[in-house]
């Protein structure tokens, strides 16, 4: 891993480039640009507290302040493990032709996403003022929590990237997993609806330690909580390491499985 | 210290329809067809710095795969491999570059790729445009340039660095006459200064002017390592019998 993150530091400035060039290629040629960032998740909070407010009755107030603290978190998550499978698969050119770090395709797509979730997380501002509430000092820990949830998608992301150069299905399972994981994961219900008898499912749920902790500063405005969030980050440092020396070994085979 | 040393280098390709779907693994795993192909053969060479050569053979005779085993594109599939010092490649011009980028924009891009920082690019800036010399097209996307200007751009970014290691691979067949010998002189000047040079080519004069020492690679055998005055009328010879 060491040498891992050495390459990747002396790489750095690819890694500024690749992840400009990553955004400013998903808005490009669109007419509002990277405004999208912003309507994407702000169509689907309407849409989903029409559903499951306005339809489903689900008894939560401020649902739509609820829906953004999981909501925005989530699809960044999804997008980052979408996205990073096919982070391998999709620079065959580069990787056929140039040397380079290549879990710099995977960091720079995931850090895509997440410049992404900072626009998206704008809608606070005005969720905030429809709601008539303030920020709390609870949002100090909101880089501590953006950075385990960084490491553990990154983790998951090298692994996904170099498998799926070999099961290209895998981007197809991934689809599934994830629509699981959405409804599996308190974002559009709390967790304290989750009757008692399967909430030990749902506590071994990694993403749920991170959603949890937005929902509790945003929504809540309390303290997240510290025990899970240290033990998950541990556990993203240790799964990190498993994930470079796995890739470290896939990475061999790249260039002629492309 | 060596520049280079290969050890044994083996490199197998497997020809086959690769499983790459799930319902391959799941199907086909006990009966699908593998075709072997041994691309270079328990080669060993050992190349001291400064040292200029040629790599010759004909075509698949595994001087491209050696070239990219080199620059860490591909691994060695038994055998080591030791590298002292910054390679630069000149394997494929302008894999980085983005069609829809401004060339100064792929510059800084390509660059990057290369592992300069931006203060690197930004020292190189003047001298990578004016070796181009392409002038003020370079503020236009790349998509719009000739593909002499494209590959100008390429080579122009390649070479900005002085690397301890320069690997080419064929790819001075673009470009015009004028620009071709810029090319060269460039080559030339890097060795002067003491980058070892591997240079694959067909082209006879090139390897001529360039390399002291050549490398005879045929079917993924080492069959000659030499002088030039040795291997060159020996790998003649072969040729044309």
């Amino acid at each position: 891993m060491l040498i891992n993150l050495k390459a990747i530091y002396k790489y750095k400035n690819m890694v500024f480039y690749f992840t400009r060039s990553e955004i400013r290629n998903r808005y490009k040629g669109s007419i509002l640009g990277v405004l999208w960032a912003l309507l994407n998740p702000l169509f689907l909070l309407i849409l989903y507290s029409f559903v499951f407010s306005f339809v489903m009755k689900v008894q939560i107030t401020h649902y739509l302040l609820f829906l953004f603290a999981g909501l925005v978190p989530w699809l960044c998550f999804k997008s980052s493990i979408l996205s990073s499978s096919g982070s391998i698969v999709g620079n065959g050119g580069l990787i056929k032709k140039i040397y380079f770090p290549r879990e710099i395709l995977i960091i720079t797509s995931i850090l895509g996403n997440f410049v992404n979730m900072f626009i998206g997380l704008l809608l606070i501002v005005p969720l905030l003022f429809i709601y008539k509430m303030g920020i709390n000092i609870n949002y100090l820990f909101l880089p501590l929590i953006i950075l385990i949830q960084f490491l553990f998608s990154l983790s998951i992301g090298l692994v996904i990237s170099a498998l799926t150069v070999f099961v290209r299905d895998l981007r197809q399972i991934l689809d599934i997993i994830m629509m699981g994981l959405f409804y599996t994961t308190p974002i559009v219900y709390r967790s304290e609806m989750i009757p008692e008898k399967i909430k030990l499912l749902f506590r071994v749920n990694p993403i749920a330690i991170i959603i949890k902790s937005y929902q509790d500063i945003i929504y809540h405005g309390v303290v997240p909580d510290i025990l899970s969030l240290t033990l998950l980050g541990i556990v993203s440092i240790i799964l990190l390491f498993i994930a470079f020396k796995i890739f470290n070994r896939l990475n061999r085979w790249f260039a002629e499985h492309i | 210290m060596k520049s280079i040393v290969i050890n044994n280098l083996s490199k197998k390709f497997t020809l086959s329809n690769r499983p790459k779907s799930l319902k391959d693994w799941l199907l086909l795993h006990d009966n699908k067809i593998k075709r072997e192909y041994w691309a270079l053969n328990n080669i060993n060479v050992s190349i001291n710095p400064g040292e200029s050569i040629g790599v010759i053979g004909t075509n698949g005779s595994g001087k491209s795969t050696l070239l990219k085993i080199i620059s860490k594109i591909l691994y060695p599939t038994s055998g080591e491999i030791e590298i002292n010092g910054t390679i630069s490649s000149l394997l494929e011009l302008g894999a980085g570059f983005k069609p829809d980028y401004t060339g100064r924009e792929n510059v800084y891009l390509n660059g990057s790729i290369l592992g300069l920082s931006k203060k690197e690019i930004d020292d190189k800036f003047e001298s990578i445009l004016e070796f181009s010399e392409i002038g003020d097209f370079i503020d236009q996307p790349v998509r719009t340039y000739s593909s002499g200007m494209y590959m100008r751009l390429a080579y122009s970014v390649a070479v900005s660095s002085i690397p301890d290691i320069l690997l080419i691979d064929e790819i001075l067949s673009v470009g015009d006459s004028k620009f071709k010998k810029k090319c060269i002189n460039k080559i030339m000047e890097l060795k002067q200064q003491g980058t070892t040079i591997l240079l694959v080519s067909h082209s006879d004069s090139m390897v001529n002017k360039i390399c002291d020492r050549l490398i005879w690679l045929d079917k993924g055998n080492l069959v000659m390592d030499g002088s030039s005055n040795e291997v060159m009328p020996c790998y003649k010879e072969k040729l044309n019998s």
